[in-house]
């Protein structure tokens, strides 16, 4: 036990220690929040609430509270699936050799990728959080903790996310390309930068907005992740709940599992 | 400990897809320092890679010190250092940071600063502790692989072509650190093209096409496989032509080249006799090339004109050159 922990404690803090020492890394998580926070939040505050479009219902919030959480999320989902980058480092320059000749437990060495990555992740979206109070979302130190959660479950699932993708690819070029067309439809498509009416039926919504997207945001498991963080952050959360952790906390156990066992197939 | 063979294999086949890299090798390794001699493609690396347990063991059974390949593997790698074809340095980290974690995940715990500095100092990095693989050249970053091996204590020390594309200052260093583990009483087993290197082994084995062609001292090998040749300078013409014509000999001069499969049993008749007339006598043992090449019908030098076909089998497979 005691060595599987020290395993786990060795991979884990390799993957910090390679990433933190990275400096373009490091640049992207600041500057990707203030891109999306300061220009475009600030930027379209002022059509938010403004009924360009007839609208039934006013969110009670202006629109860089709004996005607010999903520039969290995204902040998580970047780092998170680029972690899986050095899965494919390792393979390609021979130091998974050196861990799997290893009597190192293989649960450990990947419990070790996924922490890692998923640690990565999660400081990068707790860095977006300490941006708050300079754009006027309210962010006190209990709400900040109650934000930890979903943001480490999201950046576990994306972090498995990019371990699967990286397990089936075999370049770093191809990793590159593909993890961007993910990444971003399912973030564009998950009620991030626009609400969709809570207040209205499926059937009014589909009048407002084209079907399609109705349907695709709906179907969006990430729809459900970013609106549990804003529940928990702003407290303004478009469907159920319940549901938001449901899919949140079952989603990311089966992007892991299916992570191991990409892992372990090889 | 000296009882037990080092390393023993029974009918041990692999396969990549169609293409056959071991086709029954059985073999037992004494203790000591082990070669395996072969061309390119011949299937050594396929033997360690399998040894190491870095390969799905597919037919027969290997033991490593004893220790079951299929059936204890964890065991198996524990008593295993390993230095492998390809660097497997994390470039990114420093030279300690790279010792730390294998000593993580060879579980020896936290406690191993102080053996760090003893490899670091064996393979005369002490000073680049703190500096970063990348930083390091390639000769350096054999020797800390090299070391990195040797952190966790192993009893069998594996080095896949180590000297491969190193300088000859290298070289000379790593040879110096293997003959201080030998003395240390580690076993080594060590792959290599070079006959120069197996040459310097206690024990030999000549592999190719997957197979095991023949193994044993590298003196043994020559004995058994190679015409030895006795040069004889005699006072007397006439017994020298007499020798040439009944021993199909030949001239070096005004001496006589015999050839002889047993020069002992020769000389031990002949000295007696004739020693009185002998002014010049050496006995000139064939090369470790010379058995090599009578054995698989090709010498180790020309590989390069004659081996594209398995370079193409090689990057067929996706061998780990070509990922």
């Amino acid at each position: 036990m005691v060595y599987f922990l020290q395993v786990l404690y060795a991979v884990w803090a390799r993957e910090l220690k390679r990433s933190l020492r990275e400096s373009g890394q490091l640049m992207g998580a600041f500057s990707r929040p203030l891109l999306w926070v300061l220009i475009f939040g600030v930027g379209l505050s002022p059509f938010f609430r403004t009924g360009l479009r007839e609208t039934s219902f006013l969110v009670p919030f202006t629109y860089v509270q709004f996005i607010f959480p999903a520039v969290a999320v995204l902040n998580i989902m970047y780092p998170a699936v680029q972690a899986a980058v050095s899965l494919i480092y390792d393979r390609e320059f021979g130091f998974f050799r050196e861990i799997f000749a290893s009597p190192a437990a293989r649960p450990a060495v990947f419990l070790g990728k996924l922490l890692g990555g998923a640690s990565l992740a999660l400081l990068q979206g707790m860095l977006v959080l300490l941006l708050a109070p300079f754009v006027d979302v309210p962010m006190p130190w209990g709400v900040f903790w109650t934000c930890l959660l979903p943001m480490l479950l999201i950046a576990l699932a994306f972090t498995a996310l990019g371990l699967i993708i990286a397990s089936r690819m075999r370049s770093f070029e191809g990793f590159g390309v593909f993890a961007n067309t993910l990444i971003l439809p399912l973030y564009f498509l998950a009620s991030s930068i626009f609400p969709l009416d809570p207040s209205l039926t499926i059937e009014q919504q589909q009048q407002i907005f084209p079907p399609w997207l109705v349907f695709l945001v709906r179907i969006n498991p990430l729809t459900y992740a970013i609106d549990t963080l804003r529940g928990v952050s702003i407290g303004f959360q478009q469907f159920d709940p319940t549901a938001g952790w449901l899919v949140l906390s079952l989603g990311t156990a089966l992007l892991v599992g299916w992570a191991y066992y990409e892992f372990n197939r090889r | 400990m000296a009882a037990k063979p080092l390393i023993r294999t029974q009918s041990l086949c692999y396969q990549y897809g169609e293409i056959v890299a071991l086709n029954g090798v059985s073999l037992e390794m004494p203790h000591g320092f082990c070669a395996l001699l072969g061309p390119n493609g011949a299937g050594k690396s396929t033997l360690v890679g399998l040894l190491a347990t870095l390969l799905p063991m597919q037919k027969g059974e290997a033991w490593v010190m004893g220790l079951s390949v299929r059936q204890q593997p964890r065991r198996v790698r524990q008593q295993l250092g390993l230095v492998f074809q390809e660097p497997s340095l994390d470039e990114r980290l420093t030279v300690y940071e790279n010792l730390s974690f294998h000593a993580l995940i060879y579980g020896m715990g936290f406690g191993h600063t102080r053996r760090i500095t003893e490899v670091l100092e064996l393979v005369e990095l002490a000073e680049w502790a703190q500096a970063p693989v990348r930083a390091l050249s390639r000769g350096m970053k054999r020797r800390l692989e090299i070391g990195r091996a040797i952190l966790h204590r192993p009893r069998l020390l594996v080095l896949d072509e180590p000297t491969t594309g190193l300088d000859v200052q290298s070289r000379q260093r790593i040879w110096a650190y293997l003959r201080d583990l030998k003395n240390e009483g580690i076993g080594l087993l060590l792959t290599t093209h070079q006959l120069a290197e197996a040459d310097q082994a206690d024990w030999v084995a000549i592999v190719d096409h997957g197979q095991l062609l023949e193994a044993g001292s590298p003196h043994e090998l020559r004995r058994r496989h190679g015409m030895a040749q006795i040069v004889l300078g005699l006072f007397e013409r006439s017994l020298a032509e007499r020798l040439v014509s009944q021993h199909q000999g030949r001239w070096e001069g005004e001496r006589v080249v015999l050839e002889s499969a047993n020069p002992q049993a020769f000389l031990t008749t002949f000295m007696p006799s004739y020693g009185s007339q002998v002014s010049h006598l050496e006995v000139r043992w064939p090369s470790l090339e010379e058995v090599f090449l009578k054995l698989t019908g090709r010498s180790l030098r020309d590989e390069e004109a004659t081996n594209l076909e398995g370079l193409r089998a090689f990057a067929q497979r996706g061998g780990e050159h070509t990922r």
